[in-house]
């Protein structure tokens, strides 16, 4: 019982610091795009183009066997950029196809999409008709999401997040907006950090057990403090900034160089494509 | 005349216009010089050290640097900013303020960078910063994941990296590992035997004696108590026990308690 009432006590508590424990491990998730591998040794650029190409394929092909294809190739990437698969499945098969089919659910059913019927079953005096169109069309749905979303992941996994920001240069996004979002992301840590010490600094002077309202208070005080702290932070690295010649236009290092494997494998990617692309239509 | 860098006339300056940080500080800082500021926490040193960089301004009074006086207008210009940006250059006291960028490479880059030095001169100059400072293996990481004495380093090598005339060094060796506090001090001091002007705001007494040939000592009236040669500053025990920069040490040595002062004037071998 007392237990129970501990675990309830603790629930803000607990969130906040997995809230916070997660946050710093995607911070610090570079694990993967600091290994040797295929991916890692692309140019961002490119790599991020041709995965662009490759979302647009698995968004616009109708054969969910052209867009397993699609999935096997990201599949034998991961392999050859030394992602573990087991992880890599976990990570992308296990949550997103299930709510994908939850989703889909109901256009199994005829009364949603009519054809020709597979299986029928009766619950509780109700009719319930899958049809092969209906069935059909979830298959596409389910794969072309967990294709489009494992391709999402493999291209984070394996580029630092730094140079993925600063691939939003290629589409046009200002170099402001550029270094702004790197900077959010830089500092993310820290103020993780310093939540996690303000809980640490609570715990050690009113220990575990506290009240519930009491930990709404804790929370409150937290986020007042955070906030007072991230204001005069930011203001302190403006003048920083300014002190090292910001005028308002950053000018950031660019550390992109294009190899002749880049344009190789930019040109493999057209081609996987434009393959897929022509196998759809005919 | 003309080796006087920094003027700073009877600065008044308040933070939200009702909390004084300084007043009616006085300094003349002429080329080559190696200057300190001590004086306990909150009595205004730092704020100097931002008022001499043109982060801020005086409520009241003037500082003059190189010859113009420093103006919250005149650094709306970017020719103006540039220049004066290139010749005097902060390391703040937290690094983690200083160091904004995604990677070490682009914090010591970043200030070149602004001045429009071209990129392949901005990469060279990077290299040798890194090797100066011995961080060439941190090149390629993140700034939140190295120690406060690595971080320091990348700091100061951001500043070196602009290769500015005058260096403001707020508090450089507070909380680090004597090694670290070694090779900062080495390197404050070449850089001014290489010419640079090095103006330091410290608490830490046991390095003055390497890297300030001058010391301004600020009181809790947040104006200068004294300044002087530091020699003579740091033999004056009662002004420094007055202004909270000498305390009394108690501790045990084989079960005998042994009370003594701390004292300043050994400098770190």
């Amino acid at each position: 019982m007392s237990s129970t009432l501990h675990k309830r006590r603790d629930f803000i508590e607990r969130s906040i610091l997995s809230a916070l424990a997660f946050l710093k491990e995607a911070t610090l998730s570079e694990e993967y795009a600091n290994r040797k591998g295929f991916l890692q040794s692309l140019d961002p650029r490119f790599k991020t183009i041709s995965f662009l190409a490759f979302l647009v394929t698995a968004v616009s092909l109708k054969s969910a066997a052209l867009i397993g294809t699609l999935y096997g190739f990201c599949l034998i990437l991961a392999f050859f950029s030394n992602i573990p698969i087991r992880n890599f499945l976990l990570r992308t098969l296990l949550f997103i196809p299930l709510f994908s089919l939850c989703i889909v659910l109901p256009t199994l059913f005829s009364i949603v999409t009519p054809g020709e019927p597979v299986w029928s079953f009766r619950v509780l005096g109700i009719n319930g008709i899958i049809t092969r169109p209906g069935m059909d069309g979830a298959i596409l749905f389910v794969v072309r999401i967990a294709t489009s979303v494992s391709l999402v992941v493999l291209l984070s996994l394996t580029t630092q997040h730094s140079e993925l920001l600063k691939v939003l240069r290629l589409f046009g996004v200002p170099q402001v907006f550029v270094l702004t979002v790197s900077m959010c992301y830089r500092y993310l840590y820290l103020f993780a950090t310093m939540v996690e010490n303000i809980f640490t600094a609570v715990k050690s002077r009113v220990g575990v057990v506290s009240h519930q309202r009491h930990g709404q208070n804790v929370v409150a005080w937290n986020i007042a403090n955070t906030w007072n702290r991230t204001t005069q932070m930011s203001e302190e690295i403006y003048m920083a900034m300014l002190s090292r010649g910001y005028t308002g236009e950053p000018r950031l290092l660019s550390k992109f160089y294009a190899m002749p494997k880049d344009w190789i494998w930019l040109l493999c990617a057209v081609i996987i494509c434009a393959g897929l692309f022509y196998r759809g239509h005919t | 005349m003309s080796d006087i860098i920094f003027e700073v006339k009877d600065v008044h300056y308040s933070y939200l216009g009702k909390f004084p940080a300084l007043c009616g500080i006085d300094m003349t800082i002429r080329s080559g010089e190696k200057i300190a500021v001590i004086g306990a926490n909150g009595t205004g040193k730092s704020t100097l050290l931002q008022l001499l960089d043109g982060l801020i301004f005086p409520d009241h009074g003037q500082v003059i640097a190189f010859g113009e006086r420093l103006l919250e207008h005149s650094q709306d210009n970017e020719k103006a900013a540039h220049r004066f940006r290139q010749r005097v250059g902060l390391v703040f006291q937290n690094a983690d303020i200083q160091l904004f960028c995604p990677s070490v490479r682009e914090d010591i880059a970043f200030g070149p960078l602004q001045f429009g030095i071209a990129e392949e001169e901005v990469k060279k100059r990077t290299q040798e910063v890194a090797q100066i400072l011995d961080i060439q293996h941190l090149l390629d990481r993140v700034p939140h994941q190295l120690s406060i004495g690595e971080k320091r380093r990348v700091a100061i090598a951001s500043v070196l990296a602009i290769d500015p005339d005058v260096y403001l060094f707020d508090e450089p060796t507070a909380g680090l590992d004597p090694l670290t506090v070694r090779h900062i001090i080495d390197f404050i001091v070449n850089a001014n035997q290489q010419g640079k002007t090095i103006i330091t705001a410290t608490h830490d007494l046991h390095i003055i004696g390497e890297i300030a040939d001058t010391v301004y000592v600020f009181g809790r009236n947040k104006s200068i108590v004294r300044g002087g040669s530091s020699e003579s500053v740091l033999n004056d025990r009662a002004l420094l026990e007055s202004n909270n920069l000498l305390h009394i040490h108690q501790h045990c040595h084989e079960n005998r308690e042994h009370v003594h002062q701390h004292l300043p004037l050994e400098p770190h071998n």
